[in-house]
């Protein structure tokens, strides 16, 4: 029941976010923290930060939260769920593709849900930030990691496996 | 465009695999994995093709880089094609994420493992942060879009709206406001 419940978020949710994995990240994070409470904002950071440093789309981080609900088949089923809706809408639109680009309905309605998922992660960021951050360090990391990616073109796989250097040194 | 392309599944699958495994680094990486390889060096698609499967990926729901990989998939060997270019594409990845994952489980009250988890955590904050300053410089040109991103900030950080009816809302509002307006 879990895992019908676990695939058919996941088939919504990226049924309906476009532009990008982040995108999904405050709609899972509602779903499986706070409303089934099926991992804790720690353990749906660690899942972020599988993710990021595998290579692949973010949506890999789907397989691991699947695994920690039950197993490789929670895996797997997670992997089916997420791109189930991208290659049936997908395949739709190649074929209309002229037809889609020059909708009226579809190009105005991404120009109000884009602004809308900025609002939307900023909202989940200080709620993950407010499990995350509880010192001077793991501030300092954050604050670091925001500038390293924003400002340079440093891979964001080598700040947060340099990160994880740091936290092992710093609370040994 | 409609002429077949004798491309063999396994071929597509083998160099979608590729693709998947080496491009680290989110979204730009694999695109320039993916013109490399599909545009340069084996001379499946053109050059307009190729952005024309990026843009559709882009506009188009789920993860941008799948919804590409699909198109091109599709162009070269119609759906079986398209399903290919995913397994290639996710194969490395969630197999890899499997492979963290028991690990993660196995390991979950090692003091190392913690430290460190600590320390990556933290630094996801870091990352999302740089995401949303990315993502805002790109949708919020004027009052109204950011407008919307206050709306929504408010309707999930206070009102604890779903972002699932966010989303609907703000697509729908989007329409009314600026749908009425290009006509």
């Amino acid at each position: 029941m879990i895992l019908l419940k676990f695939c058919l978020i996941l088939i919504m949710v990226n049924a309906l976010t476009i532009g990008g994995g982040f995108v999904m990240i405050p709609l899972l994070q509602k779903e499986f923290v706070e409303k089934y409470h099926w991992l804790t904002n720690q353990e749906f950071l660690d899942a972020i930060a599988v993710g990021q440093i595998t290579p692949g789309p973010l949506t890999v981080m789907n397989a691991f939260i699947g695994y920690k609900i039950s197993g490789i088949l929670g895996s797997i089923l997670a992997m089916i769920s997420s791109y189930l809706p991208s290659l049936i809408i997908t395949t739709i639109v190649v074929r209309n593709y002229y037809t889609y680009k020059e909708s009226l309905f579809v190009n105005t309605s991404f120009k109000g849900i884009k602004p809308a998922v900025v609002g939307l992660l900023i909202a989940v960021a200080l709620s993950l930030g407010k499990s995350a951050l509880v010192d001077y360090v793991t501030l300092g990391i954050a604050i670091t990691s925001f500038i390293l990616i924003a400002f340079t073109k440093i891979d964001p796989t080598f700040v947060i496996i340099g990160a994880g250097v740091l936290g092992a040194f710093f609370y040994r | 465009m409609d002429k077949s392309r004798n491309i063999s599944l396994k071929n597509i699958f083998l160099v979608f695999l590729k693709i998947g495994t080496f491009a680290f680094g989110g979204v730009y990486s694999m695109l320039t994995f993916f013109e490399k390889e599909l545009v340069e060096k084996h001379k499946w698609i053109t050059h307009e093709e190729f952005v024309e499967s990026v843009a559709l990926g882009q506009m188009t729901p789920g993860p941008p880089i799948i919804n590409t990989g699909i198109c091109i998939g599709y162009k070269l060997r119609k759906i079986k094609g398209a399903l290919v270019a995913i397994l290639g594409q996710a194969f490395t990845g969630t197999l890899l994420a499997i492979i963290l994952a028991i690990f993660y489980i196995k390991t979950r009250d090692n003091v190392l493992l913690g430290s460190i988890l600590k320390g990556v955590g933290s630094a996801v904050v870091g990352l999302l942060l740089s995401i949303i300053y990315k993502m805002a410089r790109g949708t919020i040109k004027d009052y109204k879009a950011a407008l919307f991103a206050m709306a929504a900030f408010i309707a999930l950080a206070i009102f604890k709206l779903n972002p699932i009816t966010i989303i609907f809302i703000a697509g729908f509002a989007g329409f009314l406001i600026f749908g009425r307006k290009s006509k």
